[in-house]
C-alpha cells in the first residue's frame, strides 16, 4: 500500500463523527465609507493611502513621492517615469536594486488595508524586491471585508497572488517594530 | 514535589528583569488583540464558524486532501504523501538531490521542527538558511525557537548585537534593532539570491483551487520563493479547508490574535508553479490521523498555530518557551506534546492554572484548558502522577468527605498564624518558596454563620469591592 493510500486509510478508520459546515454565510464588518477606512487602516499598518485629485497628472505625483528614485520598474501602460521594464528581465535577480515597483491591485479591503495582487508581471518577484512599493489601485474596486474579497476571487484565474498589507516588517528582536525586513520599506497605494 | 516545568520556570524567573519584560510583553500582544477583536462586532461569530469549519474538514479529511492534491496536481505541482517523519525527511532529501541543492531557504514552519528536518539535512551536507529573522537569530544561535510566533521573544537585543557582532560584523556595540534588522536584510537578501531552492510551510491549504496559503509579515516566504527553480512545500495534513470562503474567515482571525494587527503583511497564495521551475508539497500526517479518532482531544487539530494561548497564558508569560519540555510551548504545546508522548511530556501538564483564559482567545475555540484538566486525571493511570501531590491529594480528599474533620481542622488553623518561620517555610512546603501565607482568619466563616454574624450585604456594591 502506498502511503498515500495508508493515510487515506488511517483517516477513514479513525473519523468517529462528522460534522456539518456550518450553514450560515459568514458576516463581516461593513463601513459608511470604504474609501475613508481604507485610507486610516492602511496608516495603522505603516503604509500610505493616497487620493489622486480629478486631473491630477500621476507621473507628477510619483515624482514629487519619490524623487530620488532612480531605477524604477514597472510594466503599467501610462507610467512613464519607469526606467525597467520588469518583463523584458531575463532573471528574477535582475531585479535586485529597483528602487521602486509599479504595480496595479485588483481589489482593496477596507477592513485591513489589504490589496488584493493577482500575478501580472513576469516575475513575482517585482512585489517583494524593491525598496519601495507603490500600487495602483480603482477606488471602486474597495470591498468591505475578506468575506467580500474572496468572494471575487472566485472569477479571477492566476497562478500566483498575494494579498499586501502595508510594507514588510518585523518585531523579532526585542519586539521592536522594524520595517523593511526582507521586502519593501515603504508601501504606497494611489486610489486612482 | 515540583515539576520539570516549575524547575525550569525557576531559572527563568532567576533574571527578574527579563522575567518581567517577557510577562509584560506578551500580554502587550494580548491587548493588542483584544483590541482588534473589538473592532469586529462579528468576532466571536468568526470564531464559532472557524471552529465549525475545522471540525467539518476534519471529520471529512480523506475527501478534502484527495480533492486538495487532485487540484494541485492538476495545477502542475507535484504531492508527495509522508506517514510520518522520517518519510517526511526522506522525501525532502531525495527532492533536493534530484535537483543537486546545496542551500535550501527556509521560511519559518513548526511541522519541520516537528520532524528535526535541519540537523536531518545538515548532516547530509546540505546548507539550511531559516530566513525569518527570530528564526535566523536562533540558527546562528543554535536554540530553538521559545514561541510560535515569535520565536526569539525571549532574548535581549544585547545579545542579538553579540552575535550579529562575531556571525555578520556588524559594528561593535550596537544593538539597535532598526540597525541589526537592516544588517539581517542584506546578509539573508545575498542568501535569497544564491539559494537552490526554497522550503515553506503552509498556513492553509484549499481544497476547492489546490493552491497553498503561507503568511508572513516579513515577506521572507515570498522573497525565498521567488528565485530558486525549487519550492517544496512541507504542509501538515490537517491544514486542509475546503474553499476560499471558509479561507476569509481563517485570514481575518490568524493576524488579529497571533500579533493584534488587521492582517499580516502578506498572505500569499500559491497555486502554480513559478515557469520554469518545480513546485512539490509533501504532505504529511506523523500521528495526526490517529488524532483524529481521539474524541478528547481531536480538537488540538483545528490549531492554525497563532499564539495567543501563549501570549494569554499567565505560566507561559512567566516561565517562558524553554520551561517546557516539547518544542511547542503553552497550551496548545502541552497538548501537543501530550498527543506525541505523554512518557516524554507529562511534566508539562503541571504548567497550567486552569485560568481557562487559552479557551477564551483561541480563534478556533480548542477547548485547551479542559483537555490539560483530563490529562491531569489521567496522569495516574499513565503512571505518572507525582508522588507527594498523590499523597496530599488523597489526604484533601480524606478531609472534603468529612466534614467534622475538616472543620475541626479549620478551627486549630489560625494557630498557624503563630508558628515560627521555620516550621512553615521550608523545602517540605514548595508552595512556601516565593510566596507568603495567607493570614488565617481567627474564625472560619462556618462559624460566624453558625453565630449569626454574617450579615446581607446592604447594596450589589459590596460585592464588588
Ligand atoms: S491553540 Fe488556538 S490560540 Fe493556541 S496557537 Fe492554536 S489556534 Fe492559536
Amino acid at each position: 500500500m502506498s502511503s498515500k493510500d495508508e493515510i487515506l486509510a488511517n483517516i477513514r478508520q479513525h473519523i468517529r463523527q462528522t460534522y456539518d459546515l456550518p450553514g450560515i454565510r459568514p458576516r463581516g464588518i461593513c463601513y459608511p465609507d470604504k474609501i475613508a477606512q481604507f485610507i486610516e487602516v492602511s496608516r495603522s499598518v505603516g503604509g500610505e493611502a493616497i487620493l489622486l485629485q480629478e486631473g491630477e497628472d500621476i507621473n507628477q505625483r510619483i515624482r514629487t513621492l519619490y524623487p530620488e528614485a532612480r531605477t524604477i520598474a514597472s510594466n503599467l501602460p501610462g507610467i512613464s517615469v519607469q526606467t525597467l521594464n520588469p518583463d523584458e528581465v531575463e532573471t528574477p535577480a535582475q531585479l535586485n536594486g529597483t528602487d521602486l515597483g509599479i504595480v496595479r491591485g485588483e481589489i482593496g479591503v477596507a477592513e485591513n488595508g489589504c490589496v488584493w495582487i493577482p500575478q501580472n508581471v513576469k516575475e513575482k518577484a517585482l512585489y517583494f524586491i524593491p525598496e519601495y512599493l507603490l500600487i495602483l489601485l480603482d477606488k471602486t474596486k474597495i470591498v468591505n471585508n475578506m468575506h467580500e474579497a474572496y468572494a471575487q476571487l472566485q472569477t479571477c484565474a492566476y497562478d500566483f497572488g498575494v494579498f499586501l498589507s502595508g510594507p514588510s516588517k518585523t518585531a523579532d528582536i526585542e519586539q521592536a517594530l522594524v520595517v523593511g525586513a526582507h521586502g519593501a520599506k515603504g508601501l504606497r497605494v494611489i486610489l486612482v | 514535589m515540583s515539576s520539570q516545568h516549575a524547575k525550569a520556570a525557576r531559572r527563568f524567573l532567576d533574571n527578574n528583569e527579563q522575567a518581567q519584560w517577557h510577562n509584560r510583553t506578551l500580554w502587550m500582544v494580548r491587548e493588542k488583540r483584544d483590541r482588534l477583536a473589538m473592532q469586529l462586532p462579528e468576532w466571536e461569530e468568526l470564531r464559532n464558524l472557524a471552529s465549525q469549519i475545522k471540525m467539518h474538514s476534519l471529520s471529512h479529511l480523506d475527501y478534502y486532501l484527495s480533492r486538495f492534491a487532485a487540484r494541485a496536481e492538476a495545477n502542475g505541482a507535484l504531492v508527495h504523501w509522508a506517514k510520518d517523519a522520517d518519510e517526511h525527511n526522506a522525501i525532502v532529501l531525495n527532492i533536493l538531490n534530484e535537483h543537486k541543492v546545496k542551500k535550501l531557504v527556509k521560511s519559518k514552519s513548526m511541522l519541520t521542527e516537528e520532524c528535526h528536518l535541519n540537523p536531518f539535512l545538515e548532516a547530509r551536507g546540505i546548507e539550511v538558511v531559516e530566513s525569518d529573522l527570530g528564526e535566523r537569530i536562533l540558527q546562528l544561535m543554535q536554540a530553538a525557537p521559545s514561541h510560535i510566533v515569535m520565536p526569539a521573544i525571549h532574548l535581549k537585543r544585547q545579545e542579538v548585537g553579540k552575535l550579529f557582532e562575531e556571525k555578520l560584523h556588524t559594528e561593535k556595540d550596537n544593538s539597535d534593532p532598526g540597525y541589526l534588522t537592516h544588517a539581517a536584510r542584506l546578509h539573508l537578501r545575498n542568501e535569497f539570491l544564491t539559494a537552490d531552492a526554497a522550503m515553506t510551510g503552509a498556513n492553509f491549504g484549499v481544497a476547492e483551487t489546490g493552491e497553498v496559503v503561507v503568511c508572513t509579515n516579513e515577506g521572507n516566504a515570498d522573497m525565498g520563493t521567488s528565485f530558486p527553480p525549487l519550492h517544496i512545500v512541507s504542509m501538515g495534513i490537517e491544514k486542509v479547508i475546503p474553499d476560499h470562503q471558509a479561507l476569509s474567515v481563517y485570514t481575518r482571525l490568524l493576524a488579529r490574535s497571533a500579533t493584534g494587527q488587521p492582517a499580516t503583511t502578506y498572505t500569499s497564495h500559491y497555486r502554480k508553479p513559478r515557469p520554469g521551475s518545480g513546485m512539490h508539497i509533501v504532505l504529511v500526517d506523523n500521528g495526526r490521523s490517529r488524532t483524529l479518532g481521539n474524541e478528547e482531544h481531536l480538537q488540538t487539530l483545528k490549531c492554525i498555530r497563532c499564539g495567543a494561548c501563549m501570549n494569554t497564558c499567565p505560566v507561559y508569560r512567566r516561565s517562558g518557551g524553554y520551561a517546557y519540555t516539547y518544542f511547542i510551548p503553552g497550551p496548545i504545546g502541552i497538548n501537543l506534546g501530550m498527543l506525541r508522548s505523554p512518557d516524554r511530556y507529562s511534566g508539562n501538564v503541571a504548567a497550567c492554572s486552569l485560568c481557562y483564559s487559552c479557551n477564551l482567545v483561541c480563534p478556533v475555540r480548542i477547548d485547551l484548558a479542559d483537555q490539560i484538566y483530563r490529562w491531569r486525571q489521567q496522569l495516574d493511570s499513565l503512571g505518572k502522577a507525582d508522588r507527594v501531590k498523590k499523597i496530599v491529594s488523597a489526604g484533601m480528599n480524606y478531609l472534603f468527605m468529612r466534614p467534622s474533620v475538616y472543620n475541626q481542622g479549620l478551627r486549630l488553623a489560625p494557630s498557624v498564624n503563630h508558628l515560627p518561620r521555620f516550621m512553615i517555610y521550608n523545602p517540605l512546603n514548595a508552595w512556601g518558596i516565593g510566596r507568603e501565607f495567607p493570614v488565617f482568619a481567627k474564625e472560619s466563616f462556618t462559624r460566624m454563620w453558625e453565630k449569626g454574624k454574617v450579615k446581607k450585604p446592604q447594596n450589589k456594591d459590596a460585592y464588588e469591592q
